[in-house]
């Protein structure tokens, strides 16, 4: 048959379709046989895992956890699903996420079911209302956000730690990006954050400057020890770099709110017990994740210390796997 | 007093008269009517946008827009990408690897380029696809791919119909063509919160977003195919006595199938381009890692992401124009090499089948093997490489920015937020005027006023200052390259690779670097927008420069003029029209990254459509901030098309 245009295209998709049809009948899948390898997770990690399919212990379910965006929040993160994966057997999917309502949306929605430390302070509360989320208590690390300066500035200044005299030293972080005012280096846009409110609260003559990501502030911080700038940034605990860069809080008045929607600015962050959430499908389902995110807790040493292997280069199941290997009975203590 | 007619009668003359009336009222009135507000202050609009976006969310299962219309889409979108990304990439849920393993879906993709025009088309492509899996991208690629397969095939599904009653009847194309303009200098960016909303964050989201982008393109090119087929050819076949059945087949199909492949190509690299910023959303692919490399500052993460975009993208490219190239010119191939390609079809089959079925049942044709891929060492050479940059040049880029910001940025910055908001009106609305006509100025007055009412002016004119200083350094960069590019062939053949790479990078990759050299600043986010537009403005303007006529050249030396009056006099004047062309469509792009400058510390109203995005208490802000963007963009993008358009097309050769 001659093999004009149309008729090449035609033996084109009919061979496709037969051998699809063929394809989907005779060749075993090789999904089993990848199934028990390691090979097959290395690259497919960053988007999903999957568990042995030897270990399957019945009736865990394919979960998924939100994956916020700062180090300490993927330390938990990982420990609770190497856990889960290795020990319940569970289908364990990460998905990046952004805080607050995107995703507590998208728990409503039931694509995603785990929040493992929010520092929100109860601004879940409509979902709550609403019947889609759980909250199933403190995950055991306390969070303390703040305005932060390197340490070599409390020896020179000693009141710069009174968040309320800040006026007295705009002169010390005007930069070019902040103009006439001081520099106020303001969390990412999706933290939970009232530097603005604060700055406006009491006539800070400072301007507040997003600067995007954790790594920016690290970065600012670094440099501002090493090369003696001054820096006055967002930072917060649980974190390891608190360890390696010596960093002193600015304290403003006792705090009284929860939710930074509702902020006055004239008090400082709260000392938060930070909250693990979970879908109102997992919590209905019976399934021994539920059990397992309901026991789930750590101290603030034990997130800081994961984090900095992850930092240090370690990918994060390999630390999470480390810390769990180094702590079988807190492990134990989690499943009963 | 010759001198002050001739001055009275330019318009750059008055247009400066209007800057010097602005700064003096600027000096005079500064912060009077000062909108500046507080980032989490909420205004009436975004107030009124909040209220909106707490019903949605209250009503989300229970209104019956959303319950019929809205969310059976959602699950139709979804299902119909995840299905793709069944067969190609790993969809989350029990499956490791996909229906079809890499070595499978290589071939099978080596083979439709094959099929649809020649092997060494289907060779490139096999080997840039090789190429993102070497880069360590492989799966990202195969979702991307997936996104985007699903994307156009869904813009077709709607496009094609539309743009075909736009191509029969001209009201219809006159009704939709605002909507079509508009959806197409729409900073991406702003329409993803909105989407989010009501579709929920992934990959349904991400795909509407991605349509709406590309839709529009499909329509235009297929109203312009069908167009293009109601007058000329066909009368000249009906002339020439073919009945309806040989008009059809010899002239109509043939260039309507032409036509639409272009539109398949046109539709695909607009889709593909959306890629990275639809991670945003939750879209799975090659976005996520270059997000990420963003957020932990790994230049090497993303040129890597970055680059298997740009394979990707030249690999889509370069297929889609060749079957495009040879839709028509395969009937003429002689017996002896149709017949080889016969055999070539059939063995290349085989192979494919073979291919797919070893892919299936051997684990090193499943999973891209480690082997081959040299993502670490590269990874780490960039970055490495980055960092010796950073130090040693930081003395003259910090200098550099230091000096930039002080010098220029602030005081541009300082005098739009403190010039009183009415008089910045007045002052555009007559160099609109001047520029563009009466009617432009309406259009751009009402924008303005939008823009006011959203009670976000500070931040738009915060905003503004960026794209002025990007859109002033673009131009002169577009100017000076275009002139050397339309000029020399030679220059204009080593810039070529750059142009290209220029214009598939997706504008995040840009900021990995640039964060890296200037720190989160706003310069920052201008020299990303100089890097991001400049290859489309040089383009423009040495299109321009090359249309001026060879006559009007040879006559300009003839009479003894220098290389540099023939550039000055004859050829930038005769080409003015594409350098404002090239300015209208530099600023779009420049507003568009400087909206995603964002993330680095650009400030603005980029900045509270991110924090929108993400705190419950602003989202009505987030949005009111995306309608002043929408319209800072179309008083931009009205202006300079005015202006261009008005410009005539040719030097006239009376006037001097």
């Amino acid at each position: 048959m001659k093999l004009t245009t149309r008729n090449r295209f035609a033996v084109t998709v009919a061979s496709a379709a037969a051998a699809g049809l063929v394809l989907a009948g005779c060749s075993s899948d090789v999904n089993d046989t990848a199934a028990t390898t390691e090979a097959a997770t290395t690259e497919a990690t960053t988007e999903e895992s999957v568990a042995p399919a030897e270990v399957a212990m019945a009736d865990c379910g394919d979960w998924t956890i939100a994956m916020h965006g700062w180090v300490g929040y993927t330390a938990s993160a990982q420990v609770l699903a190497e856990v889960a994966k290795s020990d319940l057997g569970c289908n364990i999917t990460q998905t990046k996420l952004d805080e607050a309502a995107v995703t507590y949306d998208a728990m409503e929605a039931g694509s995603a079911d785990v929040i493992v430390e929010d520092w929100g302070g109860g601004r879940w509360q409509d979902w709550i209302d609403r019947g889609a989320i759980v909250d199933v208590g403190s995950n055991g690390n306390v969070g303390l956000i703040g305005m932060y300066v390197p340490a070599w500035m409390v020896d020179e200044y000693p009141d710069i730690i009174d968040g309320t005299k800040l006026n007295d030293y705009v002169d010390l972080f005007k930069t070019p990006e902040s103009g006439n005012k001081g520099a106020w280096y303001e969390g990412p846009p999706g933290y939970t954050t009232v530097g603005q409110k604060i700055i406006d609260s009491y006539g800070l003559d400072y301007k507040a400057i997003n600067v995007g990501s954790e790594q920016a502030l690290l970065d600012l911080f670094e440099k501002g020890q090493a090369d003696k700038k001054p820096v006055l940034g967002y930072f917060w605990e649980p974190n390891y770099f608190l360890a390696k860069i010596d960093m002193v809080r600015v304290n403003f008045p006792a705090n009284d709110w929860t939710d930074a929607a509702v902020a006055s600015g004239k008090t400082d962050y709260p000392a938060l017990d930070l909250e693990k959430l979970i879908s109102s499908k997992l919590a209905d389902s019976g399934s021994p994740f539920a059990t397992l995110v309901t026991n789930f807790t750590w101290t603030n040493a034990d997130q800081n210390s994961v984090a900095l292997d992850i930092e240090d280069g370690m990918t994060p199941e390999e630390a999470a796997q480390k810390w769990i290997a180094a702590n079988p009975d807190v492990v134990a203590g989690w499943m009963s | 007093m010759e001198w002050w007619i001739k001055l009275k009668s330019s318009k750059l003359f008055w247009v400066g008269v209007i800057l010097l009336a602005w700064i003096a009222a600027t000096n005079v009135f500064y912060g009077k009517s000062s909108t500046e507000l507080s980032t989490l202050t909420n205004t009436p609009m975004s107030d009124w946008f909040s209220l909106g976006m707490e019903y949605i969310r209250n009503n989300r299962y229970t209104n019956p827009v959303f319950v019929y219309v809205i969310n059976p889409i959602r699950s139709f979108v979804e299902i119909f990408v995840d299905v793709i990304r069944f067969v190609i990439s790993s969809p989350s849920g029990s499956n490791v690897i996909p229906l079809v393993g890499w070595l499978g879906t290589l071939s099978v993709v080596g083979y439709l380029v094959y099929a649809t025009s020649r092997l060494r088309f289907a060779i490139l492509a096999m080997a840039l696809l090789l190429g993102c899996g070497v880069l360590g991208m492989w799966m990202f690629t195969m979702d991307t791919l997936a996104m985007t397969l699903g994307a156009v095939l869904l813009s077709l599904a709607i496009g094609l119909p539309i743009g075909i009653w736009a191509g029969l009847s001209d009201r219809v194309m006159n009704a939709i063509r605002p909507i079509l303009d508009l959806a197409q200098i729409l900073p991406t960016l702003v329409y993803l919160a909105p989407l989010a909303l009501v579709f929920l964050i992934g990959v349904a989201a991400a795909t509407v977003a991605t349509m709406i982008y590309s839709i529009p393109i499909a329509v235009r090119i297929t109203a312009h195919a069908i167009r293009s087929l109601r007058t000329g050819p066909l009368e000249a076949a009906e002339s020439m006595g073919s009945t309806r059945i040989q008009t059809l087949k010899k002239v109509q199909l043939p260039m309507a199938k032409r036509t639409i492949i272009l539109g398949v190509n046109q539709t695909t690299l607009a889709a593909l381009s959306f890629v990275v910023i639809a991670a945003l959303i939750g879209a799975p692919g090659l976005g996520l890692p270059v997000i990420d490399s963003l957020m932990i500052r790994d230049v090497g993460g993303g040129f890597l992401a970055g680059g298997a975009v740009v394979l990707l993208a030249i690999m889509l490219d370069r297929s889609t124009s060749a079957a495009v190239e040879f839709s028509d010119s395969s009937d003429f191939l002689d017996e002896k090499a149709k017949s080889r390609r016969r055999m070539g079809l059939i063995i290349g089959g085989v192979s494919t089948i073979a291919a797919i079925f070893v892919s299936r049942n051997m684990l090193w044709a499943a999973v891209f093997p480690n082997q081959l891929d040299v993502s670490e060492p590269v990874s780490e050479w960039i970055s490495s490489a980055a960092l010796w940059v950073t130090d040693t040049f930081s003395f003259f880029t910090v200098g550099f920015y230091e000096a930039f910001t002080v010098s220029v940025l602030n005081p541009l910055e300082s005098g739009l937020t403190g010039a009183p908001w009415f008089v910045t009106v007045i002052a555009v609305t007559i160099f609109a005027v001047l520029v563009g006509g009466f009617r432009v100025s309406i259009v751009a007055l009402i924008m303005m006023l939008l823009i006011f009412s959203t009670g976000l002016w500070f931040d738009t004119m915060v905003t503004l200052s960026q794209v002025l200083v990007a859109g002033v350094v673009v131009l002169v960069i577009g100017v000076v390259l275009g002139v050397f590019t339309g000029r020399s062939e030679r220059f204009a053949q080593f810039i070529r690779p750059f142009l290209d790479a220029g214009q598939t990078l997706p504008a995040f990759v840009y900021l990995i670097p640039v964060l890296a050299l200037f720190g989160p600043t706003r310069f920052a986010a201008i020299v990303c927008g100089i890097f991001y537009a400049s290859p489309i403005v040089i383009r423009i303007v040495a299109d321009g420069v090359r249309g001026v006529s060879t006559n009007m050249m040879e006559a300009a030396t003839s009479m003894g003029s220098s290389r540099f009056q023939s550039i000055y006099k004859v050829q930038l004047p005769a080409s003015k029209r594409s350098v404002l062309l090239g300015a209208n469509q530099g600023l779009i792009f420049i507003l568009a990254v400087i909206v995603i400058g964002a993330y680095v510390g650009a400030g603005g109203l980029g900045y509270l459509v991110i924090a929108g995005l993400s705190k419950p208490e602003i989202q009505g802000k987030g949005i009111a901030a995306g309608v002043a963007i929408v319209a800072l963009g179309v008083v931009l993008d009205r202006i300079a098309h005015a202006a261009a358009h008005r410009e005539p097309k040719r030097l006239s050769v009376s006037k001097s």
